[in-house]
């Protein structure tokens, strides 16, 4: 059949994207150009936004690079910002079994906060294809995040403007993801456990080692104090609802 | 700046381009085939993350104290003044980009401006 309206639909779709990702791939560039101090930064811009996709890390990098951050570091903390990836594509398993392994790595490799919502929303118009509908809504979101993260860098190294305080930005982000988590009440309880945890680890270890043995602790007090933070987060566990396609 | 080495910055890229890539592809490696995941796992997997954005605010805060507690004169009033700006509008606009470049807008501010 014609599959034009699922084209035109993911398009549609995907517009909120468009402007959140350039808006804040653009911060996350002028970011890069400002702090970072690289010398061709469109091009690490453009490298790193089209091989990770990731709002939050795009940020973190720009300390990493300045600070020359070791790779286990770097690794570690890419798990710590990136740790709620994992969860998404158990709901996504039985709509992506079978298709082309390309495909696959593809729309799994793509999937970001704002793509995987898309995709679980699934608008796809009746008797279209969902497959294509996700690979354009991934493909267009992805374009919109290069385009921003490029862009800023861009203007960032031709117009240098006075920019102390900008790395802010990261932190705010932080807040920000932090703030809406915590609006479930759910939520408050380990977002606790995770700010206890990391404030005795940053006043024995101080910042530049406080994140290694600040996940450890957290782990630990999450595995064994689970059923008490289940009780008090009023949430008994079900596995049930999280593998349904 | 003398600028970090292309070895490191490439090394950077594939490094977070493969931990990131490994995540989202988890599910896919472990229950793909239709096993079911392990509840440990799932319930440990679903309060991460708020446990492990809340370890990375204080974070960013230990390295404020680190890198300015010491020449700050207004003892920190410019990451509090920025993060309340930033906490408030989102809880009241809802919009992570309003709320972000509110709050680094008063950072910069008073940053620039109020402390020499």
């Amino acid at each position: 059949m014609n599959q034009k309206p699922v084209l035109k639909q993911a398009f549609i779709s995907s517009l909120p994207v468009l402007m959140g990702y350039t808006a804040m791939g653009f911060a996350a560039g002028v970011l890069l150009a400002a702090k970072s101090g690289v010398k061709l930064p469109a091009l690490w811009a453009f490298l790193t936004s089209a091989t990770s996709i990731s709002g939050a890390l795009q940020f973190m990098l720009v300390d990493w690079i300045r600070t020359t951050r070791p790779m286990l570091d770097v690794a570690l903390l890419t798990v710590c910002l990136n740790i709620r990836y994992s969860m998404y594509g158990l709901s996504l398993i039985e709509r992506f079994r079978g298709i082309h392994p390309l495909k696959k790595l593809y729309l799994i490799w793509s999937l970001t906060d704002e793509t995987y919502a898309l995709e679980v929303e699934n608008k796809v118009p009746p008797g279209g294809d969902s497959i294509l509908y996700c690979l354009t809504l991934a493909g267009l979101n992805h374009c919109y995040w290069i385009m921003g993260v490029v862009a800023g860098a861009l203007a960032g190294a031709a117009l240098p403007f006075p920019d102390k305080g900008i790395d802010f930005a990261m932190t705010a982000l932080f807040l920000v993801i932090l703030t809406d988590q915590c609006r479930e009440r759910k939520n408050r309880i380990y977002a606790a456990v995770g700010l206890a945890a990391s404030v005795v680890c940053a006043l024995i270890f101080g910042a530049q080692k406080m994140l290694i043995p600040s996940m450890i602790l957290m782990l630990s007090a999450l595995i064994v104090c689970r059923k008490s933070l289940e009780r008090i987060a009023g949430t008994p566990p079900e596995p049930e609802d999280e593998v349904k396609p | 700046m003398t600028g970090t080495s292309t070895e490191y910055l490439l090394l950077l890229a594939a490094v977070t381009a493969g931990v990131t890539l490994l995540l989202r592809a988890l599910p896919f490696l472990l229950f793909g085939t239709g096993k079911r995941p392990p509840a440990l796992i799932l319930s440990i997997g679903n309060v991460l993350s708020p446990a492990a954005i809340a370890m990375l605010v204080v974070y960013c805060f230990a390295c404020y104290v680190r890198d300015r507690a010491p020449l700050d004169h207004m003892l920190g009033l410019a990451e509090i003044a920025a993060s309340v700006t930033v906490i408030c509008l989102q809880l009241w606009k809802r919009n992570p980009l309003l709320s972000i470049l509110a709050g680094t807008a008063v950072y910069m501010i008073l940053v620039q401006t109020v402390v020499p």
